[in-house]
């Protein structure tokens, strides 16, 4: 005794289980898909059921490196099938009566393009599960093409720039909000800066998925889409955060609230400012950018009314 | 068909689409998901009302469309449930990626497909070129002929599909309209007899099943040799499937009180010079003709494909074998081989039955009536091929060629 102990991080407080994904599974240098896989799978515990599709997360989830893998029940199948498997796993467990918490672990490109109508339905009908959308902003696992979640101005392989195109020419859904408006149990945005929070909402979400839908919506950024180093991506996580580019907010049955209120938030420029696929944007493209992140915390800030907690 | 033993069992009048949601009330399946299209939706509608009413105990998935539809059995179905879903033509066509997924996991899912004309050309009527799209996707397809047949196959189509030797889904087919809504005098099974008929099921091995904690997981992406491996089982199961369905046949005759023969229904074949092959509601009409023809000389017989994947060539070419001249009636075109699948797949069995005239007819596309002077048509051109006259290869029968 007497040496010195090694202090955990408070956020260990919240793990279920032991790591149930092997080490040197088949993630990018610095992914943050990796981070929040084995984060999600902890504090959700292992008897959780993951839903995915072709996509950064399926060499992982689904099992092409079978060398290094995972322990928990998993379910692959097409882009346009993510809620709707899942909602028939969950019935056959409803009509079977075994407890289980069915997890969809999509990107943006599956939940907010080619999958958002089964998203869509499986919320209206209440499905007892959560969908985590992945939000790496674009198709990257087929080599950095747009999606719907795309920001304005983004450099990708489909918005190219060049001295007739200068990224893409339209704004980003705003995914979360959409949800939200399906009045479903829980909806909240979550990110890997603020693991803290992120924790909290998963548990939230284990709970309330028992009585109907959750959707979380975690921005997870993509070293080679968005050219930054391997060791960025946390700070890339944190400034969307300090922006509001990426605000974190809850809402239960309702009730809107933001999870981490910025007291002074900083220019959208110290984002762009850090991400390679932004380069390129001229002070008109950022005043845009802005002008669109100003615009969406006020609708969320609204919705929260005075519930906003204090940092 | 042959029916026995009527007496304890009730019957009702019943429309085709009725009497597929009567069948499956009778199986107990665990999850449905259902999405209305014409001409389909009654089904969906009649298990509604039996859900409504309580005498259909499942999980209900009124989904938000075919692509969903299909996903939503499949996972089920992976998970151990047993499962239905209906669709028909466009619906088919949009839940072909999630088809092609549940044949590839093997999943027992079983679905009415109610024969209409696929989109292309804007249609809402009868033709079987819907599933004729989908036959290279891995699935069993099994046709009936009569509304009776409808709510025996798809009860016969639980036991096809969840057999341990078998393990695929399995599409039921019949034609939308001619069908789907005629209403018939039929005969429905106990619950004890289908109980019993299903029943053997719980005798075999039981599949693997996706459960929370199970360390397990459906579709790991498929390596070089794995894939391989998997398509070789998944087509060996499409054949062990051929007999099974005839052995099922047999077994639901003995359970139920009818039987079809299996795979394909011969009538006066056996003595038989030339010999029409069909399918579907139009068999009935064929019936009737080949009888007049008989009375009129003409050694004329059937074969009524009921198994149309996996094709059932052994037993067809056992009928067809050193006939004088084959017809074959199709209801749907095969694209660029100008002419109907059946006349193609029955023309690619010549080195099993040897060389005879092999004519093919297509008609009945798009609600057009094969009517009997159609058919009699039909065996008179079979029959001057048959005693050496020249003859057309394809004969585009409704558009009065």
């Amino acid at each position: 005794m007497g040496g010195k102990v090694k202090k955990l991080p408070k956020v260990t407080q919240f793990y279920r289980n032991e790591d149930q994904f092997s080490p040197g599974v088949a993630f990018c240098s610095g992914c943050t898909l990796e981070l929040n896989l084995r984060f999600i799978s902890r504090v959700l515990g292992k008897d959780a059921v993951f839903v995915g599709t072709p996509s950064c997360s399926a060499p992982v989830l689904n099992g092409a490196n079978t060398g290094a893998w995972h322990k928990h029940a998993h379910y692959a199948c097409t882009m346009t099938g993510v809620a709707s498997s899942a909602t028939g796993l969950t019935r056959a467990y409803q009509k079977a009566g075994k407890e289980a918490t069915v997890v969809c672990y999509t990107g943006d490109g599956c939940a907010m393009d080619v999958g958002f109508q089964p998203l869509s339905g499986a919320a209206e009908r209440n499905e007892k599960l959560i969908y985590i959308c992945y939000d790496n902003e674009g198709y990257m696992n087929t080599g950095i093409q747009r999606s719907s979640a795309t920001p304005l101005g983004a450099e990708t392989s489909s918005t190219q720039v060049g001295s007739r195109a200068r990224g893409k020419t339209t704004g980003s859904k705003h995914m979360a909000m959409i949800m939200a408006m399906h009045d479903i149990p829980y909806v909240a945005t979550a990110t890997l800066s603020h693991l803290d929070d992120y924790a909290k909402k998963l548990i939230k979400a284990r709970e309330l998925a028992k009585t109907g839908f959750v959707y979380l919506h975690v921005f997870t950024p993509c070293n080679v889409g968005w050219k930054t180093p391997t060791d960025a991506s946390i700070e890339v996580c944190r400034t969307a955060v300090r922006t509001n580019y990426f605000p974190l907010w809850e809402a239960e049955h309702g009730e809107f609230r933001i999870t981490y209120k910025v007291r002074n938030p900083k220019p959208v420029s110290d984002l762009t400012s850090l991400l390679g696929k932004f380069r390129h944007l001229d002070d008109g493209q950022i005043a845009a950018l802005q002008n669109q992140v100003d615009k969406r915390f006020k609708i969320v800030q609204s919705l929260c009314g005075t519930s906003a907690l204090p940092h | 068909m042959v029916a026995v033993n009527l007496e304890h069992r009730p019957r009702r009048v019943l429309t085709g689409n009725a009497a597929a949601a009567y069948a499956v009330r009778l199986c107990r399946p665990d999850v449905v998901s259902l999405y209305p299209i014409t001409p389909q939706t009654e089904v969906i509608e009649q298990l509604e009302k039996f859900y409504a009413d309580g005498s259909l105990d499942c999980e209900m998935v009124t989904v938000e469309g075919e692509n969903s539809a299909q996903n939503v059995v499949c996972g089920a179905s992976m998970a151990g449930s047993r499962v239905f879903t209906a669709t028909s033509s466009w619906g088919l066509a949009f839940m072909y990626d999630a088809m092609l997924q549940t044949a590839g996991y093997r999943a027992p899912v079983v679905m009415v497909n109610v024969n209409r004309e696929p989109p292309g050309i804007q249609s809402v009527c009868s033709g079987q070129q819907d599933m004729i799209a989908t036959r290279d996707s891995g699935w069993i397809q099994v046709i009936a002929e009569s509304v009776q047949e409808i709510l025996d196959l798809t009860i016969m189509a639980y036991r096809l599909a969840e057999d341990y030797e078998v393990q695929l889904p399995v599409m039921v087919n019949y034609d939308g309209y001619y069908l789907s809504f005629l209403a018939e005098s039929i005969e429905i099974p106990t619950q004890t007899d289908v109980d019993a008929f299903l029943g053997v099921l719980k005798q075999q091995p039981q599949r693997p099943v996706l459960e929370p904690g199970c360390e397990r997981g459906v579709g790991a992406h498929g390596l070089g040799a794995g894939f391989v491996e998997l398509r070789r089982k998944h087509m060996a199961a499409m054949e062990r499937s051929k007999q099974k369905f005839d052995a099922i046949d047999t077994d639901f005759g003995e359970s139920c009180g009818r039987h079809y023969y299996g795979q394909i229904e011969t009538y006066r074949t056996d003595d038989a010079d030339i010999v029409l092959v069909t399918s579907g509601s139009a068999a009935g009409t064929a019936r009737t003709v080949i009888d007049a023809k008989r009375q009129a000389g003409i050694k004329a017989g059937l074969v009524k494909i009921r198994m149309y994947r996996p094709f059932p060539k052994e037993r067809l070419a056992l009928a067809l074998k050193g006939k004088k001249a084959i017809g074959v009636l199709d209801r749907s075109v095969a694209f660029g081989w100008d002419c109907g699948p059946m006349h193609q797949e029955t023309s690619a069995l010549a080195a099993k039955i040897g060389c005879m005239p092999i004519l093919g007819f297509i008609d009945g596309l798009a609600n057009m009536d094969i009517t009997k002077p159609h058919i009699e048509r039909m065996v008179d051109d079979i029959q001057n091929a048959a005693l050496g006259n020249d003859f057309r290869e394809v004969t585009w029968v409704a558009s009065g060629e």
